[in-house]
């Protein structure tokens, strides 16, 4: 029994022994990836092309690829619907067995890590960046280098209840920081129990963070390192921070109370995307939306906000890469990103789209596509991810126990240098 | 391994007796060869498990062991053994990281609270199922295990709504009695004995019913006898009911240990870890780590987890195991575990050994002088 033991603990030690020794990285210079992309074949797209896409798109897509197959006789569109939930950790998995498919949908913030394994294939010259809007098209770039394409994008603005902020006398739509906070005071005033809500850390508390760092003119990634902290980063992290101190906002909303709260008129006003005139709709009835103002982010010394949405991805190993871009180039039509916004409510990401059909007329959606122009992506670095989820945690500190915001930029740089960029 | 060395010494076997008598050989080759035949068969009939085993089980832990010595990341996906090999410089990195010093403390918080808490409320309900309520016994049975059975994710649901500051169901019976309740997961204070409130009304189930087939193994004779003696109802409980199941006790330490030190689901679903890191468990780190794609810290912290269960776990064999006067007898009660050669302790403590039950270990019949 003890030897049996022993000879497998040393049959373990052994293995793992014989496995690293034949590891280690290749540092030779010659392996550094290509900036540009190999041209795509002329002509129609032939062939299968395996197509992977998470949530609505997912269900969606495989329909709406028909209209490519019609164009392209001898292409099939094969979609694949994935859970959000998983997709992540299934295209990890993929790349690690090298069983990938041609395209794949890509949320934004993970493009750094899956460029940085090197599986996906660099943009081809022929796609026309000047075509998205530039933060969309940061967010396919990694070191300088494109890996997909922008599919559809989301930003978020300012929805303020209209009725609370003519009671208070105060602008709608507030245009720069002071006016922000006065309509959140007013708010507040007018008998709403919080004038605005702002996520005080936690999961994705950054995506709201964030602008308001940027509008102060901060720049957080440069040239492969980290800038936060910087006298903009913690006028930034201040201003955020007084909304908790004066108690405008509220630091612990439970889950799932923001929406029945601000349809109550308990909560005057809040940042987010545009699935929440879908989800205010639905919480206060039709014609909800009439009393609700959408407002551009107020101006600090800049304009910003947070850009998000997803990215189209080939990868390197697919089996029909030229159909592949080609099934992604027809995706990126204005037509095209016009047409499948009428089918799944998906934003362009290519700006000309948005002169057509609903996306010109609606007068909500022309404040996220005014929004989009000046709204900025976070740095498409590998373990942006981990340095997200430190921002989280100090604005958490800031907002709730009222850490000093230059103690908070010190440790956010701190962790995010030992971090590193991962590239 | 011992099927290869055999082959071997049988090889060298006509050689050495070769000048002795040079007539019989064959036999002995015979011999040899027929047992190698036989040992390839039978090699033949195991290795479906012997597979098996290697590929799901020995592979992953040597996978994961690969990682922990190695500086393996996410993009590493594509060339798994194009890594660095860094010895213990994970482990460094995890036990200088103040987030997994934060992370351990909680769990301990988790751990020290929560498994004597549990115990001690599965013991008081098993007891009250043993000998008080005989009235509906099965349907207080299930009752009780109902929540081992239930999805985390619909607990969660409801427990949320319990634990709501303004019309939560506590804070509505505590407002009763002119009591203002905390926002409970929204308060560092209050997050964790929350959550191991949900923990232990969660795990009581399973060792409820451990709890009541190691007291239905106590004799009635012990009890009756004590009753005579003048013993009352509390000095039996703990003179002759505790100290009869103890080797379940000690089970049931063991298990729920392990499982909580494995803490993960109720802050996942529940506080995402906050506020304040204040829910953040050592497993919840190693997912997060996972997730943002540093495989090698994320298996080293892994394997300090694992440590920490083994540590845990000898130490509750220290303070619950088989109790002899000599120091010896402790430790070979661990051994005897670890062996596996005593599945019996746990069940029937009781018993008296039968003369054959471990000839070869004299101390064995000091275990069940516990009762008398």
């Amino acid at each position: 029994m003890r030897s049996s033991t022993r000879v497998t603990v040393a049959a373990l030690a052994a293995v793992t022994l014989v496995t690293t020794a034949a590891c280690g990285r290749s540092d030779s210079p010659g392996t550094t990836a290509p900036t540009q992309g190999a041209a795509v074949s002329e002509g129609p797209a032939t062939g299968e092309v395996t197509v992977w896409a998470m949530g609505t798109e997912g269900e969606k897509l495989g329909e709406f690829a028909k209209a490519f197959s019609e164009e392209n006789p001898d292409a099939t569109i094969k979609v694949t619907a994935i859970p959000w939930d998983a997709a992540h950790d299934k295209i990890a998995n993929a790349i690690a067995g090298n069983q990938v498919p041609d395209v794949s949908m890509i949320g934004t913030t993970w493009m750094g890590e899956f460029a940085a394994t090197g599986a996906l294939d660099v943009t081809p010259e022929a796609v026309d960046d000047d075509a998205f809007f530039d933060g969309a098209w940061d967010s396919t770039e990694v070191d300088d280098v494109s890996y997909g394409v922008p599919w559809y994008v989301e930003t978020r603005v300012l929805y303020v209840d209209t009725d609370l902020a003519e009671k208070a006398g105060v602008p709608a739509t507030p245009s720069t920081w002071d006016e922000l906070k006065a309509t959140a005071k007013g708010l507040q005033d007018a008998g709403a129990q919080w004038g605005i809500n702002l996520q005080p850390g936690q999961t994705g508390a950054w995506q709201t963070f964030l602008p308001f760092a940027w509008e102060a003119g901060a720049e957080i990634y440069d040239d492969g390192e980290f800038h936060f902290d910087t006298p903009e980063f913690v006028e930034a992290l201040t201003y955020y921070q007084s909304f908790f101190e004066e108690k405008l906002a509220p630091t612990q909303l439970p889950q799932g109370a923001l929406e029945p709260d601000f349809v109550d008129g308990k909560i005057g006003s809040f940042v987010s995307g545009p699935w929440h005139i879908g989800i205010l709709q639905e919480t206060g009835g039709d014609g909800f939306m009439d009393g609700v103002t959408l407002a551009p982010m107020p101006q600090g010394k800049e304009k910003a906000s947070f850009i998000g949405g997803s990215n189209l991805a080939v990868f390197k190993d697919a089996k029909n890469r030229d159909a592949a871009w080609k099934f992604v180039q027809w995706l990126s039509e204005p037509e095209t990103q016009a047409a499948w916004y009428q089918e799944v409510s998906d934003l362009p990401a290519v700006e000309s789209a948005w002169q057509q059909g609903d996306l010109a007329d609606d007068e909500r959606l022309k404040v996220f596509g005014e929004q989009m122009t000046t709204a900025q992506a976070p740095p498409a670095v590998p373990t942006w991810e981990q340095v997200a989820a430190v921002i989280d945690t100090e604005l958490e500190k800031v907002c709730k126990s009222g850490e000093d915001p230059a103690a908070a930029a010190k440790a956010i740089q701190q962790q995010a240098e030992s971090i590193g960029t991962g590239l | 391994m011992a099927t290869v060395a055999r082959p071997a010494a049988a090889g060298t076997g006509p050689r050495a007796g070769g000048e002795v008598t040079t007539s019989s050989p064959a036999p002995v080759r015979r011999g040899s060869r027929l047992r190698r035949r036989r040992s390839l068969v039978a090699w033949g009939f195991a290795a479906p498990f012997v597979v098996l085993f290697l590929v799901f089980m020995a592979w992953p832990v040597v996978s994961s062991l690969f990682m922990a010595v190695t500086d393996i990341k996410s993009r590493d996906l594509r060339s798994p053994f194009a890594v660095n090999f860094v010895g213990l410089q994970n482990v460094v990195t995890v036990l200088t990281d103040t987030t997994f010093h934060k992370a351990a403390l909680n769990t301990l918080y988790f751990v020290v609270v929560g498994v004597p808490l549990t115990m001690g409320v599965a013991l008081a309900i098993a007891v009250a199922l043993n000998t008080g309520i005989t009235r509906a016994a099965a349907f207080f049975r299930v009752s009780y295990y109902m929540p081992v059975v239930t999805s985390i994710v619909a607990v969660a649901v409801v427990w949320r709504f319990l634990y709501r500051p303004d019309n939560g169901l506590i804070n509505e019976v505590l407002g009763w009695f002119g009591i203002q309740g905390p926002d409970w997961l929204g308060s560092t204070t209050w997050a964790m004995p929350s959550l191991i409130a949900m923990a232990v009304w969660r795990s009581m189930g399973t060792l409820v019913v451990i709890f009541l087939a190691g007291l239905q193994s106590v004799p009635k004779a012990l009890h009756e006898a004590a009753a005579l003696d003048g013993a009352n109802a509390w000095q039996r409980l703990t003179r002759v009911t505790l100290p009869s199941i103890r080797p379940t006790i000690l089970f049931g330490g063991v298990i729920t240990g392990i499982g909580f030190l494995q803490f993960f689901e109720e802050p996942f679903v529940m506080t995402q870890g906050g506020p304040l890191n204040s829910t953040l468990s050592v497993s919840y780190l190693i997912y997060n780590q996972f997730g943002f794609g540093n495989y090698g810290v994320a298996a080293a912290m892994a394997y300090v987890l694992f440590l920490a269960i083994v540590l845990l776990t000898v130490v509750q064999f220290r303070l619950l195991g088989d109790r002899d006067e000599t120091g010896t007898g402790r430790r070979r009660s661990i051994r005897a575990l670890l062996r596996g050669s005593r599945p019996a302790a746990v069940g029937a403590p009781a018993m008296a050994p039968g003369p054959a039950d471990s000839p070869s270990d004299p101390a064995g019949r000091r275990d069940t002088e516990v009762p008398a």
